[in-house]
């Protein structure tokens, strides 16, 4: 019988491609690139301003075997060791209870932001034309599913073994009124799936990955250990093992368009673009959880970042990129303004919005007010004194008819969101890099805390219509606010969110909320 | 406590309070420095442990001189100057069973330089692979 002419194809080809004789997995790597696959021709759905050359490399030259022989390791460590020592243990009711809430947010965020990586990637893989390019994007696809699930899967655990579930469990309820996830949507979706391919790389590899999942994955995994969780560790750092092959990815993609005439136009800008975007949400939201979700400290948060981000991500990553053009991003001064003081300015607003969310937060008790003015100068005159008045007021109490969220009111102090990253800002009680400016466009105002971003909604205002928490729920009063976006726990009474994480305080109900008469009020509208 | 400039408390990360303030936000601190320093995260194992203190700190300490080994709880946090190598047929030499590189990268859990595999070898550099210096594949016979 006659064989195809595609049979005959492979049998050619094997005769001058020998298989190899041993199995070894870099040999096998070597011999699939004799098949010569062309993709230089490449038709994509998702299209670049850049040219992405065709032989950029795969640096871990990894193959589909070991690539699932590795992971299956991985999991059957992180797996063992949660099911087995750290469940006989009963680590998950060792966690300080500050820490338990901290998890709440990180772990709920983060499988937001794995789950759109797994699109980001699919479309990177879409858009590349060098095969080893495409194999390790592939590879990366398979990687973000597992870290959605692993995301899943710590917040099931947290909540089935340890204490307070609420929160753990079904946080996404919450999106419509939390006003941290609208931010997080910002950096974890829009930004690492939305617009050019090659400039969604930059956000999700370049500076996502390479830049802030270090504090984010690994750096609190010191802060988790710290606090008595055990279990985070044990996830995140498994997590961040695929990571490094995320941050190659990344440099290739720069590798494939350093020598394109684009290149030199516009990468500056789209990396000062996706720093500021990253930098805008991640600075003040991991700094507030770990200073302010954590009762034993590892470092001020300030040091952090300065290590990771600015020494180590600016110095050897983009520092090293300099003689081919890559400049340092020019919003790093602001930057580096928020590091040290945003995370504050967050906590205030976010102690003052509690009501709205999904996990408990905790005042400074005195000894850590000495430790925040110990790293931060200036702190106390800034921030502590009014802490101090709000819990003399008895803001943890829900007989005492007192919502911090009233105090900015009564000081003239109004809140705003930034149109751009969602971020909430207060301009005139500020110490972080925000000034508030406002544009009108189509007959309806938007808000802006900062030139950076205000410069990205210039040039496509039509990307950034996300409506916010007071445009969407002015005039409304604020229980009915909480029951509508579902904030109350199983009772069906009591906040998910409470003001403090004292296991004999007394919780707050929508009826405590209600007595209040706290309505939402758009504050564009007053000016 | 190490007094290299790599390590984790050098330089900036000493200073407190007003004295950090002062340089964190000196004028000559407001863009990004060039820097030939990498740093490997090692998620703490039985092998990785191995590594470490039998590798690294052991047999071949002399070959680096400018490594800095930190335990920051459940990971180990290595910078040097200019590389850090790992040979994995030295790790299943020391392990007494087969380790491959592919082994090895399960507990590798972050890099900031260029990391790549060769053969049975993990590199992480300052050098720009791919542009300033070739990637290179397993040579075959």
């Amino acid at each position: 019988m006659a064989i195809s002419s595609a049979t005959k194809a492979a049998t050619d080809a094997l005769s001058v491609n020998r298989a190899p004789v041993s199995v070894g997995a870099q040999e096998v790597h070597k011999w699939m690139q004799s098949f010569t696959w062309d993709f230089d021709k490449n038709r994509t759905k998702y299209s670049t301003k850049y040219k992405m050359a065709n032989d950029t490399k795969e640096q871990f030259k990894l193959i589909a075997k070991e690539y699932a022989r590795m992971e299956s390791v991985k999991d059957e460590r992180q797996f063992g060791s949660l099911q087995d020592v750290l469940t006989r243990v009963d680590a998950a009711n060792r966690v300080h209870p500050k820490w338990n809430e901290s998890m709440k947010v990180i772990s709920n965020f983060l499988e937001v932001g794995e789950y759109n990586a797994i699109a980001a990637t699919g479309m990177l893989w879409d858009s590349a034309s060098a095969p080893e390019q495409k194999n390790g994007y592939l590879g990366q696809v398979m990687d973000e599913i597992r870290h959605t699930n692993q995301c899943g899967y710590i917040n099931y655990y947290f909540a089935k073994q340890g204490q307070d579930a609420a929160g753990h469990n079904d946080a996404r309820r919450t999106r419509a009124i939390g006003p941290l996830w609208k931010g997080m949507k910002r950096v974890f979706s829009d930004g690492f799936i939305s617009g050019d391919a090659v400039e969604c790389s930059i956000n999700l590899q370049l500076v996502g990955e390479a830049c802030f999942t270090n504090p984010l994955i690994v750096a609190v995994t010191e802060w988790a250990s710290a606090n008595g969780d055990e279990m985070t560790p044990t996830v995140f750092l498994s997590i961040e093992t695929d990571e490094l092959r995320h941050m190659a990815n990344g440099y290739q993609t720069i590798v494939s368009i350093a020598n394109d005439e684009a290149a030199s136009k516009y990468l500056n800008t789209d990396l000062n673009n996706a720093f500021w975007t990253q930098q805008k949400y991640f600075t003040p939201v991991l700094g507030m959880m770990f200073e302010y979700g954590s009762h034993f400290k590892v470092e001020p948060w300030v040091k952090t970042w300065n290590r990771w981000v600015y020494e180590d991500w600016g110095g050897i990553w983009i520092g090293r990129l300099g003689k081919y053009g890559v400049e340092s991003p020019a919003s790093l001064r602001d930057a580096k303004k928020d590091a040290y003081w945003a995370h504050h300015d967050l906590f205030l607003l976010a102690y003052a919005l509690w009501p709205t969310g999904f996990f408990r937060v905790t005042l400074p008790t005195a000894e850590e007010a000495e430790w925040y003015e110990a790293n931060y100068p200036g702190w106390y005159d800034m921030y502590g004194k009014v802490y101090e008045e709000w819990r003399s007021r008895g803001c943890e109490d829900p007989n005492s008819g007192f919502l911090p969220l009233q105090w900015f009111a009564e000081n003239n102090h109004p809140i705003y969101i930034d149109r751009v990253s969602q971020v909430p800002f207060c301009p005139s009680y500020c110490k972080g890099a925000s000034t508030l400016r406002v544009l009108e466009f189509n007959g309806k105002k938007h808000s802006f805390s900062d030139p950076w971003g205000e410069r990205m909604w210039l040039s496509e205002p039509e990307r950034y219509e996300c409506q916010n928490i007071f445009e969407q729920y002015e005039g409304r009063e604020l229980s009915e606010v909480i029951a509508e976006g579902h904030g109350v726990r199983s009772d069906g009474f009591t906040l998910i969110s409470q003001p403090h994480t004292n296991k004999d305080g007394k919780l707050w109900t929508l009826d405590d909320i209600k007595k209040i008469g706290c309505v939402f009020a758009d504050p564009l509208k007053a000016l | 406590m190490s007094t290299s400039s790599n390590a984790y408390g050098a330089g900036i990360m000493a200073k407190t309070g007003k004295a950090f303030a002062d340089e964190y936000f000196a004028e000559e601190n407001q863009v990004c420095k060039e820097t030939n320093d990498v740093v490997l995260v090692l998620k703490k194992s039985d092998e990785m442990n191995s590594v470490v203190q039998e590798i690294l700190l052991g047999d071949r300490k002399a070959d680096n001189p400018t490594l800095v080994v930190e335990d920051r709880a459940g990971y180990w946090w290595l910078k040097a100057t200019g590389k850090i190598e790992v040979d994995c047929r030295e790790v299943s030499e020391l392990l007494g069973k087969n380790f491959s590189v592919y082994d090895f990268l399960v507990d590798v859990s972050s890099t900031i330089g260029r990391a790549y595999t060769l053969d049975e070898t993990f590199t992480i550099t300052s050098e720009l692979m791919g542009l300033d210096v070739k990637l290179q594949d397993l040579a075959t016979a």
